[in-house]
């Protein structure tokens, strides 16, 4: 009875500002994609002077169907396919493939091979990252935080390249392990550069975070309490910094990262500020996994598991989530004994965060559209699929 | 008056960055260094050595004709087809050689780890573009041509920061 | 796939020398001939050596370069001289260009990249002439429902009133284009047009987000006038003089940045709020409303809105080191003479070439520090401006002008006063 009651209040509410537009009170903006502050990605809103009354997100732009594609080609062959809706964290989604199709199919992975795996997720992870971080600068407009994340995310990219043969397309993960051995003289040049970001990371700090025009644009702004948070079921950095703890590597430990220590980075104002300085306290925490990883690997074995060319399992369905840059990323795969599968549900955190976007911008004003819409960590091409 | 100490210091650090080296690699006048010979793979062990993913090479002394990568490539980008060629092999019976649209190539490497016979391989080449696409399309005898790569820049971090070279 | 260029032939490269010979004679009786006897009816040329100057006497001077110096020294005293090219137009436009480059440039060592590169053999040199050509071969398109002539006019008198700013600032003792007895006055009264033409063109272009923009540039620029004109005052009280060369000369001794350092930062951040620079680039915000009230602006519009704001650039930077810097003083480092010994008339004045000199590095130097803050900070957000430019600003310029009150009232500076002039 209350439901009903709250929802013809919210209809009626939502009929009423619909009337206001009409009459010319408030204005109807497109922050559409041809918009250079959001992305492929529309939403419009209706602003009040300064305050936005009403948001309305439009996804689908990108929309190619990689679900439905992914019937149509084996396990081996989705991988270059399935990589491609984040591309910059395509290390991660191509994981998370993985440990499904492994389930499946029975296969055991070697432990080097693992060890690889978790390198070149947490490799990606800065990766995305760091790029994220990028366009959260120029879209606040500090062209100095765009220029140098972008240029330190090459130190990154150049280690990936002599790892995986790419630099952006990785196409690494396999169920089974991954495709080729760390190259010679991997693990010097790899420590050299996470130590050389690290001073860099320094200067982030310096420069952006503890700048005060970007603490008084960011503190305060969008709060998301914890409740709230839980209710909209956030995912990612954004359930981080409203104060929940909540890991998926520390959760539900996949591969070889119940024997990592790392402390879970979460902060507990729940506003824009700890939504932007939650990734960055990832990435420093990133840089003491990748070292561990280094040390603990084991020196010499397999990387992957022999398979035969069209990997099959018996009939049956699997799921398994990771920890991708932007929240629990999960798959959910249904197989029918072929080398193809019958369904693939593909789950990511950025359409889960996408729902606090109406939430927090209603009620806030228009100079902190930006600042509220990139802090959701949120890729247009991957909520889209 | 923190915000002044804020504003200090970040005024401090941009400056400081007027000191450092720039970042920038001058491409083309200086190209990247590759570690290795680009990416291949062993089908005894049945896993990949590292290496970068750029044109392939094919080896005409030991493609059979099995057709095996147009195959691994129908389910990803269908870049391979197989076309006649005029040589005689006596392991290649069926005369036929792949070809690769580099349009269309994602350079994934699945065909490299298809291959049974070590016959294709990729190398560090990666200046493709031509002015047609069919030039794009790679016949066998142009993928038979072991390219010429000098690249010899590398990231080098010093105590000026980090740069290329 | 570019064509191959035809062989080389003899017969044709003479015949193309032919044509250009041809043409230049053509345009030179045609054109040339009258321009100069034109010019020799109607504009007073002083008479050299008691002769009047003749076509054939200017030829001769080209013998001996000397006598035309004075000629030169004529030219250079006149007033079009003094509007078009210095200090006037084209000084202030070669200087904004010059800022435009180096700010790319700076921004990027800032960033540890390069900037502009290919254009022009040197590290992209060229980059600028680059932008103009392409800027004015753009086709500029009118929005539909745009009110044409405001669209069309509000550009341009972007431009002029940035121009009108740059006539009232002396370079040198006694090279200004006008010089008003109230050059503060009109300073503030050219400045405060352009929040008017900012809401006039954004309006002009009836669409929404530069509307936003425009309201943005409206709200920002007047809260930042008053802290302007206070600032401005306390160095009229300490020079005791509203005319622009008087406050210059009376800081030969002692610079007044010494003594209202509060008034400088005010005046420093009121300019920056005026010229649009990040931090305060709200009109413009790229990631918020588009390009502000720029959006619709394509082509040789956005050229002459660029150049515009480059040219107030400039103005302020000027302002800022005639009121505190001290103008063009500085230690006499030109010599007397250039030739020694030379007793025919000279256009070289040592005086007023030291003090282009230093005025020329003490802007240069403004300039850079007004370039500052767009790699280091991020926007700010229109209620915090706000805050900062009414409630603020207000209060440190008044704090400072109480400063100069007591300073000249306590008998240390001022006529009268124990380090005065």
């Amino acid at each position: 009875m209350e439901n009903e009651q709250k929802i013809d209040e919210t209809i009626s509410r939502g009929l009423e500002i619909v009337k206001e537009a009409e009459e010319d009170r408030l204005m109807t903006l497109s922050v559409g994609p041809q918009h250079p502050g959001s992305g492929h990605f529309r939403f419009t809103i209706k602003v009040d002077g300064d305050y936005i009354v009403y948001c309305d997100p439009d996804p689908g732009y990108v929309h190619r169907g990689e679900e439905k594609m992914c019937e149509y080609r084996n396990f081996i062959q989705n991988i270059p396919h399935l990589e491609r809706p984040v591309i910059h964290d395509s290390t991660n989604i191509t994981y998370s493939y993985s440990l499904a199709v492994e389930e499946l199919a029975n296969i055991q992975v070697p432990l080097r091979g693992q060890y690889i795996r978790a390198l070149a997720s947490e490799l990606n992870r800065q990766v995305y990252t760091l790029y994220w971080l990028g366009i959260y600068g120029i879209f606040l407009g500090h062209s100095t935080m765009f220029m140098w994340p972008i240029g330190d995310r090459e130190l990154f990219i150049d280690l990936l390249e002599a790892l995986t043969g790419a630099r952006v397309t990785h196409a690494f993960n396999i169920p089974g392990g991954v495709r080729n051995d760390m190259p010679e003289g991997f693990e010097e040049r790899c420590l050299r550069q996470v130590a050389y970001f690290e001073k860099r990371l320094a200067e982030y700090e310096d420069i952006f975070y503890n700048n005060p025009l970007f603490r008084q644009r960011t503190e305060g702004v969008g709060i998301l309490t914890k409740e709230d948070a839980i209710k909209l079921g956030v995912t990612g950095s954004v359930l981080r910094a409203s104060g929940i703890p909540f890991d998926v590597r520390k959760a539900e430990p996949y591969d070889v990262y119940n024997e990592i220590d790392f402390k879970i980075q979460y902060m507990k104002t729940g506003d824009s500020y700890a939504r932007s300085m939650v990734p960055f306290l990832d990435m420093k925490e990133s840089c003491q996994i990748i070292r561990e990883l280094l040390d603990k690997m084991p020196k010499s074995g397999e990387v992957r598991a022999k398979l035969q060319p069209n990997p099959k399992g018996p009939a049956g369905e699997s799921y398994k989530r990771v920890e991708s840059g932007r929240g629990a990323l999960g798959y959910y795969i249904v197989s029918d004994g072929t080398p193809k599968p019958y369904r693939v549900k593909l789950s990511v955190g950025s359409f889960r965060n996408m729902l606090a976007l109406p939430f927090l911008l209603i009620g806030s004003k228009l100079a902190d559209m930006p600042s509220i819409y990139w802090s959701l960590n949120y890729w247009p091409v991957e909520a889209d699929r | 008056m923190t915000s002044a100490g804020g504003f200090i210091k970040a005024i401090e650090s941009g400056s400081k960055h007027l000191l450092i080296k720039r970042f920038t690699l001058r491409y083309p006048e200086k190209k990247l260094k590759f570690v290795g010979d680009g990416y291949q793979f062993d089908p005894k062990k049945g896993v990949g050595i590292a290496g970068s993913r750029g044109r392939h090479i094919l080896f005409h002394d030991k493609c059979t004709g099995c057709q095996l990568c147009a195959i691994a490539c129908e389910g990803i980008a269908e870049a391979i087809g197989m076309v006649k060629v005029d040589e005689q092999w006596k392991h290649n019976k069926k005369s036929i050689m792949p070809q690769i649209d580099y349009g269309k190539c994602v350079f994934c490497g699945l065909c490299v780890d298809a291959c049974p016979f070590y016959a294709l391989y990729m190398t560090n080449d990666y200046e493709l573009s031509s002015f047609t696409k069919e030039h794009l399309i790679y016949t066998p005898a142009q993928l038979a041509i072991k390219p010429k790569y000098d690249g010899d820049v590398e990231l080098q971090i010093g105590v000026r920061g980090a740069d290329h070279g | 796939m570019a064509t191959a260029p035809r062989d080389f032939r003899f017969g044709n490269f003479v015949g193309s020398l032919i044509q250009l010979i041809f043409w230049i004679l053509i345009i030179v009786t045609l054109v040339g001939l009258p321009l100069i006897f034109i010019i020799l009816f109607y504009v007073p040329l002083p008479p050299v050596n008691g002769e009047v100057l003749t076509p054939y006497l200017f030829f001769s001077m080209m013998v001996d370069p000397t006598r035309t110096i004075p000629i030169i020294k004529f030219l250079i005293h006149t007033d079009f001289f003094r509007v078009a090219v210095f200090p006037g137009f084209t000084y202030a436009a070669l200087l904004a260009a010059a800022t435009i480059f180096i700010e790319r440039k700076f921004l990027a060592k800032m960033q540890l990249r390069i900037g502009p590169l290919y254009a022009g053999k040197i590290e992209g040199i060229l980059q600028l002439i680059a932008d103009g050509l392409k800027l004015i071969s753009k086709e500029i398109i009118v929005p539909s429902g745009a009110d044409k002539l405001i669209f069309w006019a509000a550009p341009v008198a972007f431009v002029v009133t940035a121009a009108a700013v740059i006539a009232l600032i002396p370079v040198a003792p006694g090279w200004v284009v006008a010089d008003l007895d109230v050059g503060i006055i009109a300073v503030f009264a050219f400045l405060g047009f352009f929040p008017l033409i900012a809401l006039l063109f954004s309006w002009a272009s009836n669409s929404k987000y530069p509307f936003i923009g425009g309201l943005r540039a409206l709200h920002q620029m007047i809260a930042f006038e008053i802290p302007f004109i206070l600032s401005a005052l306390s160095v009229v009280i300490l020079a005791g003089s509203l005319n622009l060369t008087d406050i210059a000369i009376a800081q030969h001794s002692y610079w007044f940045i010494f003594f209202l350092p509060i008034s400088a930062f005010v005046f420093f951040i009121s300019s920056l709020a005026e010229l649009e620079r990040i931090p305060f680039d709200l009109p413009e915000a790229e990631s918020e409303i588009v390009a502000g009230w720029l959006t619709e602006t394509s082509g040789m519009i956005y050229g002459l809105i660029q150049l515009g704001t480059y040219v107030k650039l400039y103005a302020l930077a000027a302002l800022f080191v005639i009121l505190f810097l001290g103008g063009w003083a500085g230690p006499q480092i030109f010599p007397a003479e250039i030739i020694p010994g030379y007793t025919g008339e000279k256009i070289y004045n040592a005086i007023t070439a030291n003090a282009i000199f230093w005025f020329t590095i003490k802007t240069l130097g403004m300039i850079m520090l007004i370039l500052l803050p767009r790699g280091i900070n991020p926007r700010i957000r229109i209620d915090i401006l706000l805050h900062t430019g009414w409630y603020k600003l207000i209060v440190l310029a008044f704090i400072n002008i109480f400063v100069a009150l007591s300073l000249v009232y306590g008998g240390i500076l001022g006529p009268g006063g124990l380090l005065s002039v």
